[in-house]
């Protein structure tokens, strides 16, 4: 049997996992393969910010505005340059990248309830700024179109099913990028910062430079995710991008449980469940339009809640606890 | 294999447990045109029913249910019963881009009416690919002339006329009535207000003074300061505003704090002008009595018009406890225009046999309106006309100077007309006939 390298067997459950993927995808109807293509942009963002907060120890509630300066970015790239869409993806992942970077460098002393209070300032104002420039559209926005898929997938091959190969390749390949960094060198000083930040500075780790990459290469995945976002809704516009966004990811971290990358596609997965499990619920029991608005917001408090108090490291966790 | 390794387990668990979330519930092959058996037409709208928009615009879905309800009790479209189903998008992107997916994929709705707002409808249109699946797109309330564009939105059909249209017509109504009075503009910095702005300079219309403001950050202080500036202007300023009914209730407010109500006059543009509003919002009777405003309905407190009579009667029986306002009337008109639509593609109900239907045929439609209707071929958009009326301290909206003066223009470079239009009569109790 082949020795392979932690490495290449992370490698090779990715490409099984696309490949798992790339089977379901055919296999489902336009309807799951949209929701699919959410599953995996909520993934991507929930990573960047396991990534932040749960491996270097910093709190944003900022990430709907990081993914707000990626999808800008992104649609800017295609509207008004008439670039690619993957070369678009990839400037909406390199802007947000170095706007995290040059946040970071600002916010790298700020710890706790004073970096979540900056960061949720910026979820608050980025928005709003963008109906200050005209390029960016004001409350119209700018549109955002990848096109229809390429001719020789053929007829039957759909929209949804494009924007779901697009999201889960590029969900897959920055998730795969961010775990075999977080399995590097970087990795541990990340956990090295996050849990003691003095033993780690002793140790010769240079804790502010640590911070400031992990606040960019997560705000890189949140701009890619945030591309991805404003793909699949045509077009990207300040209201795509609620503080309530924000709070829906982290909480689709702490779900998935924020020490721990493996479960990503769960949090996309409740994120987008819930809203559906709402609905069949009070289409099966009746109730009127405002009980329908709420359940939502219902359903995801009271999974938070259970979350925090049976599954704080996260499902995966709990059934490690029952194996051991 | 895979050796000693638990984060990878949980990786493929996660993985299969999302697969088979996924192939759980695939969808069955859709027919040809979704949503039509021979007893029920499904339609659905996406549309903010909570949420600031919500407060505004949450009626209009109930009422068209009402109207719907109401058709359906005097025996359907040929026997077909209408079914509408909501779904609240909060007046986010997003919401309404996914909500709008579910209309079509999972509700499988035969067509869209009554979807609201510029920003969120126009995602949800190329997200949900209504162009690609031919879905009828009925009746959207927004006066952005964007949506005029049939080669972008071949299936989509507006019912208010454009904000250019309306600048255009007031520019003229202004030049007319008010010559040798300075006029102020004060509008919203968005697509709406920017619309009416390039309005106003094609009707040809000198501004002495322009102030657009972003809507989130107009407070009373900043107003305050406008109008004092606005108040060195000499004479009697005319003053348009073209905001959300909101924005002309703080406005009107500073001014009464100011005492300056008298100094100018005020012309209100048809979306911020509503008085039902306005009072509710704590403007003074004394203030709006006399005001301008623009519109392209029957006043909703007019009783006496037959069609609000009859939309009042039908929302007192099926739409409990809703008062009846310009909201309700809009909505009403909306599912009158629908059923129309419904019966003009015959009984053997298509998609494409509805759009084709509104394109020869809408223009005929009766409505509530008293500007004319504009659908062809070539013209997805409704009304294309307005009227001008005076406030009294009832809040009612009468003819300015007594008598009815139409106009009718497009968004574009053509002349304001005045028009002699008359609307068709009222179907007999409300219940269409045409086909």
């Amino acid at each position: 049997m082949l020795k392979l390298t932690s490495n290449k067997k992370r490698l090779l459950l990715f490409i099984l996992l696309g490949w798992v993927l790339l089977l379901v995808g055919d296999r489902v109807g336009e309807l799951r393969q949209y929701q699919g293509s959410f599953v995996a942009t909520y993934s991507l963002a929930i990573a960047s910010i396991i990534l932040l907060t749960g491996y270097s120890g910093q709190l944003s509630l900022g990430h709907s505005a990081l993914m707000a300066v990626g999808a800008y970015a992104g649609a800017l790239s295609i509207n008004n340059a008439h670039l690619h869409p993957v070369i678009a993806l990839i400037i909406a992942t390199l802007t947000a990248g170095v706007f995290g970077l040059i946040l970071g460098v600002a916010v790298a002393r700020l710890t706790g309830p004073y970096l979540a209070g900056t960061t949720l300032a910026l979820a608050v104002s980025l928005p709003t700024l963008a109906n200050q420039f005209p390029i960016l559209g004001g409350e119209q926005g700018v549109v955002f179109d990848v096109g229809a898929p390429p001719a020789r997938f053929g007829e039957g091959f759909s929209q949804y099913k494009w924007f779901f190969w697009i999201s889960s390749l590029a969900a897959l390949i920055m998730i795969w990028m961010i775990s075999n960094l977080l399995n590097s060198r970087y990795g541990r000083t990340f956990r090295a910062i996050r849990d003691n930040q003095i033993s780690a500075a002793l140790a010769g780790i240079n804790a502010g430079r640590v911070k400031v990459i992990a606040f960019a290469v997560s705000s890189g995945a949140a701009g890619l995710a945030g591309g991805l976002l404003v793909m699949l809704i045509s077009g990207v516009s300040p209201s795509a991008f609620p503080l309530s966004l924000s709070f829906s990811l982290l909480t689709g971290a702490v779900v998935t449980g924020v020490y721990n990358l493996k479960g990503v596609m769960l949090g996309g997965l409740v994120l987008v469940a819930i809203p559906e499990i709402a609905d069949s619920l009070t289409t099966r029991i009746g109730g009127s339009e405002g009980f329908t608005a709420t359940l939502p917001g219902f359903l995801v408090s009271a999974l938070l809640i259970l979350a925090v108090l049976f599954a704080p490291n996260g499902p995966g966790h709990l059934i490690k606890r029952k194996k051991h | 294999m895979i050796r000693n390794n638990r984060m990878k387990r949980y990786s493929i668990v996660s993985a299969v447990v999302a697969a088979g979330a996924m192939v759980l519930s695939t969808l069955p092959a859709q027919a040809a045109d979704p949503g039509v058996t021979a007893t029920e037409i499904k339609l659905g709208v996406s549309t903010p029913l909570t949420g600031s928009a919500g407060l505004a615009y949450g009626k209009v879905p109930g009422a068209m249910k009402a109207y719907f309800d109401y058709i359906n009790a005097n025996g359907g479209v040929y026997g077909r019963k209408i079914k509408l189903v909501v779904r609240d998008d909060k007046y986010l992107p997003t919401l309404a881009a996914t909500q709008t997916t579910n209309l079509i994929l999972k509700d499988n709705v035969f067509a869209l009416v009554g979807a609201l707002g510029t920003a969120t409808h126009s995602k949800a249109y190329t997200a949900a690919s209504l162009a690609a699946k031919n879905v009828p797109d009925l009746f959207v309330n927004t006066g952005f002339s964007g949506f005029g564009n049939i080669s972008k939105y071949p299936t989509a059909f507006t019912v208010l006329p454009s904000y250019a249209m309306e600048a255009k017509i007031m520019s003229k109504f202004i030049k007319e009535k008010f010559a040798g009075q300075a006029v102020a503009l004060i509008a919203q910095d968005d697509e709406f207000g920017v619309d009416g702005v390039n309005g106003f300079k094609a009707g040809a219309l000198a501004l002495a003074n322009t102030t657009l403001y972003p809507q989130s950050s107009l407070n009373d202080a900043r107003v305050k300061a406008l109008l004092t500036g606005l108040s060195a202007i000499p004479g009697k300023p005319v003053v348009v505003l073209f905001g959300t009914t909101d924005v002309t209730a703080l406005i009107f407010k500073a001014a009464e704090s100011l005492n300056l109500v008298s100094k100018f006059t005020w012309i209100a543009g048809s979306v911020g002008g509503d008085a039902n509003t306005l009072l509710a919002l704590g403007v003074k009777p004394t203030t709006i009595d006399g005001a301008v405003a623009a519109s392209f309905f029957p006043d909703a407190k007019d009783s006496t018009d037959a069609y609000v009579s009859q939309f009042m009667k039908i929302n007192e029986k099926y739409n409990k406890g809703v008062s009846f306002d310009n909201i309700v009337l809009q909505g009403m008109n909306s599912a009158m225009l629908t059923v129309q639509a419904l019966r003009a593609a015959g009984k053997n109900l298509t998609r494409t046999g509805l759009i084709e239907a509104i394109q020869n045929k809408g223009s005929k439609f009766a409505s509530a309106g008293l500007v004319p209707l504009n659908y062809s071929a070539t013209s997805h958009v409704g009304y294309n006309g307005y009227w001008f009326g005076q406030l009294n301290a009832k809040g009612e909206l009468k003819p300015y100077g007594g008598t009815l003066a139409i106009f009718t223009t497009d968004s574009a470079a053509g002349a304001v007309e005045a028009s002699t239009y008359t609307r068709p009569a009222l179907p007999k109790n409300g219940i269409p006939t045409n086909s």
